[in-house]
């Protein structure tokens, strides 16, 4: 194994890592706001963390640029659709969720 | 014209990358060069903003620290045996001024340590915040003033 291989194996796992946190964010957090936190954030590192990864491994130099370019395009439609579902939620009447006293 | 050529440019780079590099895909690629430098013309005149390089590393570097911070913080969050969670509706009337700078921190700040955009109505940005007790008005400013640089605006 060379070095850029363990480096990106490295990069990969990170990602995944995020990716795991994000996901048990969204199972555990209490609210639909809370939850597109958890969304938003962790997966956005950890797919910076697996484009990294992936773009070490790329066989040429446009093809890892094409790697990369998938973050910002990802991350563009991340906020954009957590802003709509937030408003949207709002919009409805959802109230964030305030602690475990309010509950029930 | 000059940013003509400069979109021009960065298109084709851009052209260049989706094929990898193929030669036999520029024949299709200048068609939709041109077309894109049209459609960016109509969308976002040239008069409008003007970008500068140094806000634009400027904010790059700032979203990318600030991007590990918020995944490490919400992941540390999400872990934590003990939910501690003290969120939070917030109202900050921005400085920028309508259009894309503050499409542009409203994306942002859904993206940055803490804070969720919820309504963007005139000149107020209403957020969530994860945990109200950090400083969340002084985030939004620091992200407001990366963002202001970026597009050249004075604050």
């Amino acid at each position: 194994m060379t070095a850029v291989e363990a480096v990106s194996g490295l990069l990969l796992l990170a990602g995944a890592g995020f990716y795991l946190a994000g996901t048990v964010g969204l199972l555990r957090f209490p609210d639909v706001y809370t939850r597109l936190h958890a969304l938003t954030k962790a997966d956005n590192l950890g797919l910076g963390f697996l484009t990294l990864g992936l773009a070490l491994q790329a066989s040429s130099l446009a093809a890892a640029l094409k790697i990369l370019l998938i973050w910002p395009l990802v991350l563009a439609a991340s906020a954009a659709v957590s802003y709509a579902i937030a408003r949207r939620a709002e919009q409805l009447g959802l109230k964030p969720w305030q602690g475990r006293a309010q509950r029930g | 014209m000059k940013t003509v050529w400069l979109r021009a440019t960065v298109f084709a780079v851009t052209w260049w990358v989706l094929t990898e590099g193929r030669a036999d895909a520029w024949g299709v690629g200048l068609i939709f060069v041109v077309l894109a430098v049209i459609a960016s013309r109509r969308l976002w005149p040239p008069a409008a903003y003007r970008l500068s390089l140094a806000g634009l590393l400027g904010y790059l570097g700032f979203f990318m620290v600030q991007s590990v911070r918020g995944g490490f913080q919400v992941a540390a969050m999400a872990m934590r045996p003990r939910l501690a969670l003290a969120p939070s509706l917030f109202e900050v009337p921005l400085r920028l001024p309508p259009g894309p700078a503050q499409r542009l921190l409203t994306g942002t700040l859904s993206l940055l340590p803490g804070t969720l955009s919820v309504r963007l109505e005139g000149a107020t940005l209403c957020l969530h915040a994860l945990d109200a007790r950090l400083p969340i008005e002084a985030e939004v400013r620091t992200a407001e003033a990366r963002v202001a640089r970026l597009f050249g605006i004075a604050l």
